[in-house]
C-alpha cells in the first residue's frame, strides 16, 4: 500500500490509468462493505458507484499524513452508507418482509466460484445468506463495527479513524456486536435446518 | 469474575488481549460456569464464520461503469487497440491455419531452391520453381537409390565371405552329414531350385578376387557407383586361412551391371 499516495497524486494529476488502478485495487473491498451493510447486490453496486464518484470528487481532500488511503476510503464509504441508511430507513420499514435479501438466483449464479463444486457453492451461499440475515438484525453501530473488524479485517485504530470514535468505544461496539450476532445466529440455526428464511 | 464481566471481556479474551491476571480469572470462571463457556464457544464460532465468509466478486461491468461515470469514456491505449486487432488471429483455428500456411510456404521455398536472403528476379518465375523442384526430386531419388545399392553391395560381400569360410571336416567314423533338402512349401514351387537355398549361393563366380592382400571386385557394381571405395572395412576373418588383415574394395570395372548379374567379359 506504499504506492497508494503516489497513485493518488498521479490520479490528481489527471492520469486516468492511476485512477483506474485505484478503482480496481479497492473496488472489491468497498463493494463487499456495501453489500454487508445493505444485504442486496443491486443496492451494493449502486452504492459502490456512488462512493467512488464521491471519492473522485473529493480526492483532493485526502491527506497522506492523516493515514492510509484505504482508511480514508473506508471512512468516505462508511459515511455514505450511514447517510444512505438514514435516507432509506423509512423505505425499509414499509417494504415487504417477504422481499428477501434482494439477491436473485441470477445474481448468485452469475458469479459462481470456479474452483468449488456445486455442493460447496451451495453451502457457501447458505452461510453467506445466514450471516447476512444475522447482520441485518444488528443495530447500525454494532453492525458496522463488526463488519469492519471481522469481515474487512481492519485494526481497532483504523476502525476508530473510520468511525470517528475512540478505540474504547470501537472495542465495546465490536464486543456487543459479536455477542448479539452470536445470539441471533443461535436463534436462526434451527430455522436454517428447516430450510426457512429468517 | 461475574457473568457480566466475562461477557464484556469475551472479545478481548478470544483475541488474547487480556493481561495475565484477567485471563486467569476468566479461565477460572469458565471452568465453573457452563453457560459462559457455551457463550464463549458461540462467539468464537461467530468470529470464525465472519472471517471465513468469502468476499463477493462485483459484477464485471461495475468498474467500467464507474470509470465512465468518473473520467468518461476511456480511450483505449495503443496496445489495447493492437491486441483488439490481432485477437481474432489468436483464435486456435486461425492460428493453426496460419501456421500450416507458413509451413507449406517454407516447404515450397525449400523444394524450389529459393534463397530468400539472395532472391533474384528469376526466382519469382514459376517455371524456375518447377525446374528446381523437379531437379531436387530427381536428386533425392538418385541419392536414395545409391544408398540402396550401397547396402546391397555390403550385404552381398558379407554373404560371399561366409561362403569362403572352410566347412568343418567330419570325423573319421562319421559319415558326412548331409542336411536334408528343405521341404518344398505346400503347393510346390515353379522355380527350378529349392526355396531354402539362398539366391546368392547360386552365383557361380565371385565378383571379386583376393590378390596380395588386396581385395578387388571385378565387376558387379553399377555404373553410377564407380570409384566406390570401402577402406578400413574389416569383415569377420577369423576363419580365413590366408593372412588378410585389411581389405580394400575397389571397383575394377565400373561399366558392368549390377552385382548379382553374371560377370560379363570386358
Amino acid at each position: 500500500m506504499d504506492e497508494q499516495p503516489e497513485l493518488v497524486k498521479r490520479a490528481l494529476g489527471g492520469e486516468n490509468s492511476a485512477w483506474e488502478e485505484l478503482l480496481k485495487g479497492h473496488g472489491r473491498k468497498i463493494y463487499n462493505l456495501c453489500y454487508r451493510f445493505t444485504g442486496r447486490t443491486s443496492e451494493a453496486e449502486d452504492l459502490t458507484q456512488e462512493v467512488f464518484i464521491k471519492v473522485f470528487q473529493t480526492l483532493r481532500t485526502y491527506d497522506a499524513a492523516q493515514g492510509a488511503f484505504s482508511t480514508w476510503l473506508n471512512r468516505v464509504a462508511r459515511n455514505h452508507l450511514v447517510d444512505h441508511y438514514r435516507r432509506t430507513r423509512k423505505d425499509r420499514l414499509t417494504s415487504s418482509i417477504d422481499e428477501g435479501d434482494g439477491q436473485t438466483a441470477a445474481d448468485i449464479e452469475a458469479r459462481p466460484s470456479q474452483i468449488e463444486g456445486p455442493m460447496a457453492r451451495v453451502e457457501s451461499r447458505e452461510r453467506r445468506e445466514l450471516l447476512q440475515a444475522a447482520l441485518d438484525r444488528l443495530s447500525p453501530d454494532m453492525r458496522e463495527a463488526v463488519i469492519l473488524r471481522d469481515l474487512q479485517d481492519l485494526e481497532y485504530e483504523e476502525i476508530s479513524q473510520v468511525l470517528g470514535v475512540p478505540v474504547g468505544t470501537v472495542k465495546s461496539r465490536i464486543n456487543r456486536g459479536r455477542l448479539e450476532l452470536a445470539r441471533v445466529l443461535k436463534r436462526m440455526e434451527p430455522m436454517r435446518g428447516q430450510g426457512t428464511e429468517p | 469474575m461475574t457473568h457480566m464481566e466475562l461477557e464484556n471481556l469475551v472479545s478481548d479474551y478470544l483475541e488474547g488481549q487480556l493481561d495475565t491476571v484477567r485471563r486467569v480469572e476468566a479461565e477460572a470462571h469458565l471452568d465453573g460456569c457452563p453457560e459462559c463457556k457455551e457463550l464463549v464457544a458461540t462467539v468464537r464460532q461467530t468470529i470464525e464464520l465472519c472471517r471465513s465468509a468469502e468476499e463477493l466478486e462485483p459484477a464485471p461491468w461495475l468498474v467500467p461503469k464507474i470509470l465512465r461515470a468518473t473520467i468518461g469514456e476511456r480511450q483505449a491505449t495503443f496496445w489495447e487497440r493492437a491486441m483488439a486487432t490481432i485477437r481474432p488471429v489468436l483464435h486456435p483455428r486461425v492460428a493453426y491455419a496460419v501456421a500450416m500456411g507458413v509451413f507449406s510456404f517454407s516447404i515450397i521455398i525449400n523444394v524450389a531452391g529459393i534463397n530468400l536472403r539472395h532472391i533474384k528476379v528469376q526466382d519469382l518465375n514459376p517455371r524456375t520453381w518447377f525446374y528446381q523442384a523437379n531437379r531436387n526430386g530427381h536428386l533425392l531419388y538418385a541419392r536414395a537409390e545409391k544408398f540402396c545399392y550401397d547396402l546391397k553391395v555390403v550385404y552381398e560381400l558379407e554373404t560371399r565371405f561366409r561362403q569362403l569360410r572352410p566347412q568343418p571336416e567330419p570325423g573319421p567314423g562319421e559319415a558326412p552329414k548331409q542336411s536334408p533338402p528343405p521341404e518344398a512349401p505346400a503347393g510346390g514351387s515353379t522355380e527350378g531350385q529349392p526355396p531354402g537355398v539362398p539366391q546368392l549361393a547360386l552365383v557361380q563366380e565371385p565378383g571379386f578376387e583376393i590378390r596380395n592382400s588386396k581385395f578387388e571386385t571385378r565387376n558387379s557394381l553399377p555404373r553410377r557407383m564407380g570409384g566406390l571405395r570401402a577402406a578400413n572395412f574389416e569383415p569377420p576373418i577369423s576363419s580365413l586361412e590366408f593372412p588378410v588383415s585389411r581389405f580394400e574394395f575397389r571397383v575394377a570395372n565400373s561399366q558392368i551391371g549390377p552385382m548379382s548379374s553374371p560377370r560379363r567379359t570386358p
